[in-house]
């Protein structure tokens, strides 16, 4: 299992060889506004990536770039003042090829696909629960209705999977209800529930933000453990680069809804192109021995509602060029293979002239 | 034991030194409010602040590092213990024996910045009037115009324009709400300010700044910090020595740099290896993942509380309790642990990270 599972990792990681599979998830050009009294906020303005089998991605950025709004979308889950207004989500469920932003949210077909073929996690696990039934009584719900199991089949899968996160006593654990588990615990059995029908493409969403650090070490090595044992693909959703950089394969970072870079974790780390990942970066306190500055990024983020022209990030970016940074959205460039940047610096000026 | 006991106790360098520190909080059930337990929130605690140093409290939830700073100003009173509190070469005074009137004057000198600047400022009230407030209530202006010049001048201190004073905090990003509450700290021209997780609710772009902005001000003004938080990688750039709490205790204590490189507790051991690195390289290290959660200071196991997660723990961890004790050596700065096997483990700190993938690639 593990060995299959390192050959993964090598044919994501190695720079073009990942060709073979086609994507579970591809989403095209993904525009998601929020209509409010105050006017128009486009948290997600045009962002498109692959996700293959068993691959990790993570989505990485600051309060108010769209991350979790981009998981939102792909589940249907938006708050009601958001819409998807342009882009597609186009998600490959075996035999045929669904457009998720499309599709009814509460119709046949997402309902068939959210919870069995793609599941999400959350910071609180509480979102996850209900507060009045049994742990078990929940995931063999969620087993029941995805699959034609009886009662008793779906009652073993719980404990099964109870286990499989590392749950102390499944079979107790089975009646118990959320508010008896410790915080560490009810994140295992979120993931337990996550988990439950076996999904291709599970979302986590800072599934480890408010918890303790010993905690979160436990959450990120069971995330691991269980990708190698499931192979299910992941999307982790994160404001935190060290988790990314625990974790993931491939990362796209954002920045007021815009995608900037992306890239293999590797690259984006060692070689990092768009000035906004560059500072990004740089800002981190490192762990590391001796005294390593850090470099804020000066500045503050821009109000929602008053975006700046072109490059959303021209306002704080110490490499700005005058007269064309602020003109269009810059185009994604190839900087490497598998490396796209969205930056004049490397590219895309021509167009302008 | 009065304040006086205390005199004798305070180091050369200390501003402010926490003496045998106890908060208990009981547990009370039913109608009758019966008491049927004790949450030892804090337990026994000792340090010293030094003057212009920068000391952080570091642990996880429930540790009682946020409990420990609100005995220092005396938000919450201790069960029992001391804070000394001394200004230059004036007498030390006993902080938990102060009455109400002696307490205020206190503390001007010590203020707190806390960790969500959307709660602690009051959104009904303009820059002026929070940032004004403490000056007016110690009677520290004479006139209107004195209170703008000196808000205005505060404002410049923590780079805000001046000319924002009579706005309201909703027209601020986090990280200048922030700095707001940072200018109301300074207001007094306190000695001491307790940071209570103040940058844990930013973005790190803007983390980084206001970290690097509490740095400056230290410069400038000469200030002592007391930095209250659970991110280590932050408390590794801005501390210069750190206190590891764990239910309640300090288990470890001493230099940032020979902490972080040469833990000598087996917490800060695991702590160390569970924060996340952002470098792709460390993704396969050896990490020290801890079994199950942090000790629940309402019921404690006997012995050291970290044995029942303790990879190292032996017969004597689980009944006698370890006391804080000097490992340092002879010379050289004073690093402390409460660990029976401070002396004999060989404990791995950062700097052994990042050389593991080399040696498994190669």
């Amino acid at each position: 299992m593990t060995a299959q599972q390192a050959g993964e990792r090598d044919a994501t990681s190695a720079p073009g060889g990942d060709a073979a599979a086609d994507p579970l998830l591809s989403v095209r050009n993904l525009q998601t506004h929020f209509f409010s009294r105050e006017g128009v906020v486009k948290a997600v303005d045009g962002v498109s990536f692959d996700i293959k089998p068993g691959e990790i991605l993570g989505i990485a950025g600051e309060s108010g770039c769209g991350k979790s709004v981009t998981s939102q979308s792909i589940l249907r889950i938006l708050p009601r003042n958001g819409k998807i207004v342009g882009g597609e989500i186009l998600f490959n469920n075996g035999d045929r090829t669904v457009d998720l932003a499309t599709e009814e949210a509460d119709g046949r077909v997402l309902r068939d696909i959210r919870g069995k073929e793609i599941a999400m996690i959350f910071q609180e696990p509480m979102t996850s629960f209900s507060p009045v039934h049994t742990i078990g009584d929940q995931i063999i719900e969620t087993i029941r209705i995805h699959q034609d199991v009886s009662k008793e089949e779906a009652r073993d899968q719980a404990v099964e999977m109870l286990r499989r996160v590392g749950m102390p006593n499944p079979v107790r654990n089975i009646e118990e209800y959320t508010f008896n588990l410790s915080g560490g615990m009810r994140q295992r059995a979120m993931v337990a529930l996550s988990l439950s029908c076996r999904p291709k493409l599970l979302i986590a969403d800072e599934p480890t933000t408010a918890v303790d650090v010993t905690i979160q070490a436990q959450m990120l090595e069971l995330l691991r453990d269980i990708q190698a044992d499931l192979g299910m693909a992941i999307i982790m959703i994160t404001h935190d680069l060290g988790v990314i950089a625990e974790l993931t394969d491939r990362v796209m970072i954002m920045y007021l809804g815009k995608e900037v870079e992306h890239g293999t974790v590797e690259d984006v780390f060692h070689r990092p192109q768009h000035p906004y990942t560059r500072g990004l970066l740089a800002s981190i306190p490192k762990m590391e021995p001796g005294r390593v500055e850090i470099e804020p990024i000066e500045g503050v983020v821009p109000s929602p509602y008053a975006m700046p022209t072109g490059c959303k990030f021209h306002t704080r970016c110490p490499e700005y060029i005058a007269g064309v940074c602020e003109k269009r959205d810059p185009p994604l460039t190839a900087v490497g293979p598998g490396h796209e940047v969205s930056c004049y610096l490397y590219g895309g000026r021509e167009e302008l002239e | 034991m009065s304040g006086a006991g205390g005199v004798g106790q305070m180091e050369d360098r200390a501003i402010i030194s926490v003496r045998n520190l106890v908060k208990y909080f009981p547990i009370e059930t039913g109608f009758l409010r019966r008491q049927v337990g004790v949450v030892k929130a804090v337990d026994d605690v000792n340090f010293d602040l030094n003057e212009g140093e920068t000391l952080a409290l570091v642990g996880e939830s429930g540790c009682g590092k946020t409990t420990t700073s609100h005995c220092i100003i005396q938000a919450q009173r201790p069960t029992a213990g001391h804070v000394l509190f001394r200004i230059g070469d004036s007498a030390p005074m006993d902080l938990t024996q102060m009455e109400k009137a002696e307490l205020k004057a206190a503390r001007r000198n010590i203020r707190m910045i806390y960790q969500d600047p959307y709660s602690s400022l009051n959104p009904r009230m303009t820059l002026l009037q929070i940032i004004g407030e403490p000056l007016v209530i110690h009677k520290m202006v004479e006139s209107q115009e004195a209170l703008r010049n000196k808000v205005a001048e505060l404002l410049r201190l923590v780079r805000l324009d001046p000319s924002t004073m009579n706005r309201y905090p909703h027209a601020f990003s986090g990280g200048q709400r922030q700095r707001i509450a940072i200018a109301r700290a300074l207001s007094l021209s306190p000695k001491v300010v307790i940071a209570d997780e103040a940058v844990s609710a930013l973005d790190v772009s803007v983390q980084a700044q206001i970290l690097n902005l509490l740095k400056e001000l230290q410069n400038q003004l000469g200030l002592t910090y007391l930095f209250v938080a659970h991110n280590l990688a932050v408390v590794k750039y801005e501390a210069d020595r750190v206190a590891v709490m764990y239910a309640g205790k300090i288990v470890e204590i001493g230099e940032t740099e020979e902490l972080y490189t040469n833990p000598r507790h087996p917490y800060t051991e695991a702590l160390i290896s569970a924060a996340p690195n952002p470098d792709p390289d460390t993704k396969n290290r050896a990490r020290i993942v801890l079994a199950g959660e942090v000790a629940d200071p309402g019921n404690l196991p006997p012995g050291c509380a970290f044995h029942p997660r303790c990879r190292y723990a032996e017969d004597r961890c689980r009944r006698e309790i370890p006391q804080l004790v000097e490992v340092g050596g002879e010379e050289g700065p004073s690093h402390r642990a409460a660990c029976h096997f401070a002396s004999e483990l060989e404990l791995a700190g950062i700097s052994g990270g990042a050389e593991e993938p080399e040696r498994e690639r190669a």
